[in-house]
C-alpha cells in the first residue's frame, strides 16, 4: 500500500491486487465520511475525492488493508446476440472457429473490475488467455450502443455508441446506462457478468 | 427550480451563438460508474452568476462563447458572470457584468464578444431548462419565483492572467529528474486544440523515465496528465474519468478559473503552491 499526494482535494491509494482495491473502496463508500464526494476505484489504486474532508480520517481507511474481501457481488447474465463484425477475425487471429470464440466468451463469470471511459463502460476481467488480443491499430469512428467487445485481457459492453478500438463479439439489448433509474449504471465495480448467448 | 412550466417561455432563443449550452454544477459520486462531473467548466462564475439572481449556485444557466441572443417574453433577472464581454439590452437599465440587471418584457438580450476569457454564464433567476434540449431556436424556458427579492453578493472579477497554484501529482516520481523545476520555471502556452475535456499545454516536452505502462487511475479535474508526447493537458469537467497516462501535478482548485478560461495563445504561469 502507498498513499501517492494529489492535491488538496484528493488522495490516491495504491494497492497489490484487486480484491484489496474493491473491498477498500466498498468500505469508504459505506463509511461516507462527511466531505467525501468520490471514490473511484481503479485496477490498482482508490482515488478518493474530498471537500473540506478530514484527510488523516480518509488515509487512515486507505491504509487499513486488513479489510476482508468482499463477498461476491450480484450476478448480472447478459444475453448475446453473437453476430458482431470481428467474430471471423478474432477466430482466424486465435485459431478457432466462432463458435468456439463464441463458446469461450460465454463460458466463464467475469468481474466488474472498474468503470472509465463513459458512463457506465465497465471493465470486465476474467476473459479467457486465449481471447487477448491487443487493440484494433486503428480505431472505429464509431461503435453501436449494445457492443459487445473484447481487447487484451478485458471485455466489456458499449453502454453508448462511441469511437473505439475494441474487437466486437456481438450485441446485447440491455441498458447499460439509463438515467432515468436510481442508479444509472448497470455494472458496478465488484460486480459478477455472465454472457448468454441468443 | 420545482415546478419549471413550459406553457409560458420566459426567454426566447433567437440566436444561440458559439459553443453555447446550458449547464449546471454537474454532479459528483459517479465517477466510479464512469460519469464525471460535467457541468459549467468555469464554476466559480457559474456560481457567482446564479447568486446574483438568487439562485441555488448550482442552478443551470447559460453558458456561452457570444453570440448567444435572447428575447424576453416577460419581465426577467439575470445576471452575467465569467470572461468580460460585451453586454447590450435593447430597454431597460444597462446590462452589466456581475449585476443582477430587471429586463422587460419585449427586450433583447445581446451576449457580444468576450474579452479575455473563453466563457460566459448567464443566469436567469429561477433557473433555465431546455424545452426542447437542443440548441436551436426555440422555447427554451424559466420560471421566475413569485416572491421574494434577488439576494445580493459583491462581484469582483478576478484576473484571469494571474498565476496558477500547482501541487505535485501522484506520479511526479516517473518522469526525469527535475521536472518539477521545468513544470514551474517554463513558459506554458495554452494549445488551440483545448476543449472542455483538457487544456493542452505547450512548453519543453515532459519525459518519463520509469519503465512499465501504468494501470488505467482516476482522474480529477485540475490533473495534469502527461501523454506520450510530452505535452501537458490539465483535465477539465468532461474529462474521462480514470486514464493510464501519468498525472505529473495537480491545479489548485481555486485556480481552476484561470485554466477553464484561458484562451488559445495565452501563457500560462505555473507556480509551486505551498
Amino acid at each position: 500500500m502507498r498513499i501517492l499526494p494529489y492535491g488538496p482535494g484528493a488522495v490516491l491509494a495504491e494497492y497489490d491486487d484487486l480484491d484489496t482495491v474493491l473491498a477498500v473502496a466498498h468500505r469508504l463508500r459505506s463509511l461516507a465520511l462527511p466531505g467525501v464526494t468520490d471514490v473511484v476505484p481503479a485496477l490498482r489504486t482508490v482515488l478518493v475525492v474530498f471537500d473540506g474532508a478530514d484527510r488523516s480520517a480518509v488515509e487512515a481507511v486507505l491504509a487499513d488493508t486488513r479489510t476482508e474481501p468482499l463477498p461476491p457481488g450480484p450476478l448480472v447474465t447478459v444475453p448475446v446476440h453473437y453476430d458482431g463484425v470481428d467474430l471471423v477475425e478474432v477466430a482466424e487471429r486465435t485459431g478457432r472457429t466462432a463458435a468456439e470464440v463464441v463458446a469461450l466468451h460465454s463460458s466463464v463469470e467475469y468481474r466488474v473490475a472498474f468503470c472509465g471511459f463513459m458512463p457506465g463502460f465497465a471493465y470486465l476481467l476474467g476473459l479467457p488467455v486465449d481471447l487477448h488480443l491487443p487493440r484494433r491499430s486503428t480505431p472505429r469512428t464509431r461503435v453501436p450502443a449494445g457492443s459487445v467487445a473484447v481487447a487484451a485481457d478485458f471485455s466489456a459492453v458499449y453502454p453508448s455508441a462511441s469511437p473505439g478500438g475494441w474487437h466486437l463479439l456481438g450485441r446485447t439489448d440491455l441498458e447499460l446506462w439509463d438515467e432515468q433509474r436510481p442508479v444509472p449504471a448497470l455494472l458496478a465495480p465488484g460486480m459478477r457478468v455472465r454472457f448468454e448467448p441468443r | 427550480m420545482s415546478a419549471v412550466s413550459h406553457d409560458r417561455p420566459l426567454l426566447a432563443v433567437s440566436a444561440a451563438g458559439v459553443a453555447t449550452s446550458i449547464r449546471d454544477g454537474g454532479r459528483t459520486a459517479m465517477a466510479h460508474l464512469g460519469r464525471g462531473r460535467g457541468g459549467a467548466v468555469d464554476l466559480a462564475a457559474l456560481h457567482l452568476a446564479n447568486r446574483l439572481v438568487g439562485n441555488p449556485a448550482d442552478a443551470p444557466a447559460f453558458e456561452t462563447s457570444g453570440g448567444l441572443v435572447l428575447r424576453a417574453e416577460r419581465a426577467v433577472m439575470v445576471a452575467v458572470a465569467g470572461s468580460q464581454v460585451d453586454l447590450e439590452v435593447s430597454a431597460g437599465p444597462p446590462l452589466g457584468w456581475g449585476v443582477p440587471t430587471a429586463v422587460p418584457a419585449g427586450a433583447v438580450v445581446r451576449v457580444g464578444r468576450l474579452r479575455g476569457g473563453m466563457r460566459v454564464y448567464l443566469a436567469v433567476r429561477g433557473g433555465v431548462q431546455a424545452a426542447t434540449g437542443t440548441l436551436v431556436d426555440g422555447a427554451w424556458s424559466a420560471e421566475v419565483p413569485a416572491d421574494g427579492e434577488p439576494s445580493v453578493v459583491a462581484a469582483v472579477p478576478r484576473p484571469l492572467d494571474r498565476p496558477v497554484r500547482l501541487w505535485p501529482g501522484p506520479r511526479l516520481d516517473r518522469f526525469a529528474p527535475g521536472t518539477w523545476d521545468v513544470l514551474t520555471t517554463s513558459r506554458w502556452v495554452v494549445g488551440a486544440d483545448s476543449d472542455r475535456v483538457g487544456v493542452r499545454l505547450t512548453g519543453p516536452a515532459l519525459r518519463v523515465v520509469a519503465r512499465g505502462e501504468l494501470p488505467s487511475e482516476g482522474l480529477i479535474e485540475g490533473a495534469v496528465q502527461v501523454p506520450p508526447d510530452g505535452r501537458p493537458i490539465v483535465m477539465l469537467a468532461d474529462h474521462p474519468v480514470t486514464g493510464g497516462y501519468p498525472v505529473v501535478a495537480v491545479v489548485d482548485r481555486a485556480d481552476l478559473d484561470v485554466i477553464a478560461q484561458a484562451p488559445p495563445g495565452q501563457t500560462i504561469e505555473l507556480v509551486a503552491a505551498r
